[in-house]
């Protein structure tokens, strides 16, 4: 039974991931998740690819919202931003390992302008302030023709390295999970630096952080700047993957899912922002399956049936945010105590 | 709903529960629906969301096409297969259905729910080589035989149905020698604005003055402002574009008390019952260009066909729409694509198939669209003017077809 970690250097303490079991789980994982091209279904492998890029966006703004506690209602419009960046680079000749730190670039830029009602305003007036931006973006995707293509959209060359084309969703796979691990780390890493931490200072009691030294105007624009950088490359990825696209897609509901995926995965951790994007994408797409089975053996109630989907995931979020308002990772975290200290209870 | 024929024998079911149960339950299906030989139509439809107005309804038509054609001898001695699922009107959901029927069915044609879908899947369909789709779209942008080779618009393109408007306009407004000034009010999605430069332009071509454009949200619009600029530019006609119902009614009633009393119009969907029933209630005789005869039509031997079957399917249904009828006209045009393919030996590949659309140069639609079309250039650029009828309470031819 496992009690606890006991750290005997710095190195040890310092490590991302402490004991070994860890270490043996994740590489376990990364064997099932990049062998999965090779082994998975079309429909399961193209669902992965969406719950990827989700999971990208949604590392995002957990940064910005649950490590720093700002709201944003603009992400949605974000993952625009980079998806047109990479169009617009992609038909000029740009190869994607230029044009997705680009999206991200230009995107992180962007969410410092947008942030900056940040250091004035908080809560819900910023959620307000954001909501605004969005509206202005999207705007902007639907009347800025030469760039974004207007309201029929624009189309995005696909991926190139060499004669290697990331065509399909076997090959896209790998270039979506190849910057989610990448992403996934650095914001892991990002948590353990003096910039995750004033991100979470400035969370707790900006006035306390500020008092400790902490820059909140640059700390705040930071954390807009990093969750903007995530939804630029997010959308990146979704140009990749659909090889069009029309402003349709980023509209304020798209925001609204990563929000509640941050808050349904658990704010402030990197486990949450994937069990919150892999729960608000898949357990839709379950229950529609679900349905979809029931309508064969009952036919005549299946109208009815297709939006009690719809209402029994809205349920389940009500249901998983009452019984615990940490999200889907605290009780992973609380399941593998469980395991831990077994036979021991909690 | 899907209308998937479950051959359920103990064989069946112990493959389906071994397949479940070897690779999970995204693949139990496969093991219980192929080797058929059927021809299958997949189809990812908005029965929920926003859209599910017109979802459901398409997903009726395109159902109740196949179940129609299988019992009228099918299509080259084959049965057609309809296999559909609910997208919500979400492209994620819907390229998602894309794939798995893909996957689970093997579809030769397949029917999309927007115009991003029918780009998000085109790579896919282009490289899988097997499959055509089609939409409920008339996006000028998916009507394009060059860069959407794999697809067909069952109708013509929102520009095709305002420069058809104009040229009745123009026509009319020379035989009873006027000179009407016309305002565009036009929501900022695809719907209301993808045809607005086409109307445009042959109005500029007609002579015609365009004086006001207006530009709104879809929903959830304040009209007393855009009302204020009409009765400062005070048309004669009023095109409304990209709108089912509302906010129209509300224009209309706002013009009234303002004085205001221009002519209607309208096209495609905007033509629908809720719209000419409600402005027919104040007063408003709403004229535009559909795609398609209406449903209560008794010459067009197609749409007798339709009501003949409904009567019998459905008989609850008080009136047949233009989604439904698009999306049996987009069944038609699958079922006579296949039979053209099968007919000159060939298999069902994405280039015997498009060569067998490019064929259809002289079609007979059943008289759901005019005489005969041409269907060629992977659209029907043909469409009727209609006008409201106070006394029917429905909309009556107001042209002959007109062809552009």
């Amino acid at each position: 039974m496992r009690t606890g970690i006991f750290h005997e250097t710095f190195k040890s303490d310092e490590r991302m991931w402490a004991v070994p079991a860890v270490r043996l789980w994740l590489l376990i994982g990364a064997l099932v998740l990049f062998t999965m091209p090779l082994w998975s279904g079309d429909y399961l492998l193209a669902m992965a690819c969406i719950v990827g890029i989700h999971i990208v966006a949604t590392l995002g703004l957990n940064i910005t919202t649950g490590n720093a506690g700002l709201i944003s209602l603009s992400h949605g419009a974000f993952l625009g931003v980079g998806c047109y960046t990479v169009a617009w680079l992609g038909h000029r000749g740009v190869p994607f390992y230029l044009t997705l730190p680009a999206a991200g670039l230009s995107t992180a830029c962007l969410g410092v302008i947008v942030g900056l009602p940040s250091l004035r305003v908080k809560g819900v007036y910023l959620a307000i302030a954001t909501l605004a931006a969005h509206f202005i973006l999207t705007f902007v995707f639907r009347e800025w023709v030469s760039v974004t293509g207007g309201v029929p959209g624009t189309t995005i060359p696909r991926a190139t390295l060499g004669d290697f084309v990331f065509v399909g969703d076997r090959r896209n796979f790998y270039l979506i999970y190849g910057c989610a691990v990448i992403l996934a780390i650095a914001a892991r890493n990002l948590a353990r630096t003096y910039i995750g931490r004033a991100f979470v200072a400035v969370r707790d009691r900006d006035i306390s952080a500020e008092i400790l030294g902490v820059d909140l105007l640059r700390t705040k624009l930071q954390a807009f700047a990093v969750g903007a950088f995530y939804a630029g490359v997010a959308g990146g990825l979704l140009g990749y993957f659909y090889g069009a696209i029309t402003p349709e897609y980023f509209v304020l509901t798209l925001s609204v899912f990563y929000l509640a995926a941050v808050i349904v995965g658990g704010l402030g951790t990197v486990l949450g922002s994937i069990l919150g994007a892999a729960f608000m994408t898949f357990v839709p797409e379950a229950l529609r399956l679900l349905v979809n089975a029931s309508a064969h053996w009952f036919p005549g109630v299946a109208g009815l049936l297709l939006p009690m989907g719809q209402a029994v995931f809205g349920l389940l979020i009500i249901v998983f945010l009452v019984c615990e308002p940490h999200g889907l990772s605290a009780i992973w975290a609380r399941v593998r105590r469980v395991i831990h200290l077994w036979p021991f209870r909690t | 709903m899907s209308k998937i024929k479950l051959n359920l024998n103990r064989r069946s079911v112990l493959q389906g529960i071994g397949a479940a149960a070897s690779s999970g339950p995204f693949v139990m299906r496969s093991a219980m629906a192929q080797g058929t030989g059927d021809i299958v139509i997949g189809a990812s439809q908005p029965i929920t969301g926003v859209f599910s107005f017109a979802g459901t309804a398409m997903n009726n038509g395109l159902g109740d096409y196949v179940q129609w054609k299988n019992a009228n001898g099918g299509v080259g001695g084959r049965k057609l297969r309809y296999v559909s699922e609910d997208s919500g009107f979400k492209l994620d959901q819907g390229v998602a259905i894309f794939k798995k029927i893909m996957a689970s069915d093997k579809p030769n044609f397949f029917y999309g729910d927007s115009t991003q879908w029918v780009k998000a899947v085109a790579q896919d369909v282009v490289t899988s080589n097997s499959v055509m789709t089609s939409s409920t779209s008339l996006a000028s942008v998916v009507a394009d035989a060059s860069t959407m080779p794999q697809h067909v618009v069952p109708g013509p393109t929102y520009p095709h149905l305002h420069e058809i408007l104009m040229e009745h306009i123009a026509k009319t407004a020379a035989a009873a020698g006027t000179k009407p000034k016309i305002a565009y009010v036009y929501s900022d999605t695809e719907f209301g604005s993808d045809g607005i430069p086409g109307g445009r332009a042959r109005a500029k071509k007609l002579g015609l003055e365009i004086v006001e454009e207006i530009i709104t949200k879809q929903s959830g619009i304040d009209v007393t402002p855009e009302v204020a600029k009409l009765r400062r530019s005070k048309p004669d006609i009023v095109i409304f574009q990209g709108y089912i119902l509302a906010p129209m009614p509300e224009f209309v009633r706002q013009m009234k008390e303002a004085g205001l009393e221009p002519q209607i119009m309208g096209t495609a969907w905007g033509l629908d019952r809720p719209a000419y029933d409600s402005l027919g209630a104040l007063g408003v005789k709403l004229t535009g260009v559909s795609a398609y005869s209406y449903g209560h039509e008794t010459t067009s031997p197609m749409i007798n066909n339709m009501r003949d079957y409904l009567a019998k399917a459905r008989p609850d249904l008080k009136s047949i729409s233009p989604f439904y009828i698009s999306a049996w006209m987009s069944g038609m045009l699958f079922g006579e694509i296949a039979e053209r393919t099968i007919k000159a030996g060939k298999p069902l590949e994405l280039a015997n198939m498009k060569a067998a659309l490019e064929s259809m140069t002289d079609w007979d639609t059943g008289g759901i669209v005019g005489p005969k079309v041409d269907v060629s250039g992977h659209q029907i650029p043909a469409g009727r003017v209609y006008s409201y009828d106070s006394a029917k309470k429905t909309m009556e031819p107001a042209s002959d077809w007109i062809k552009v």
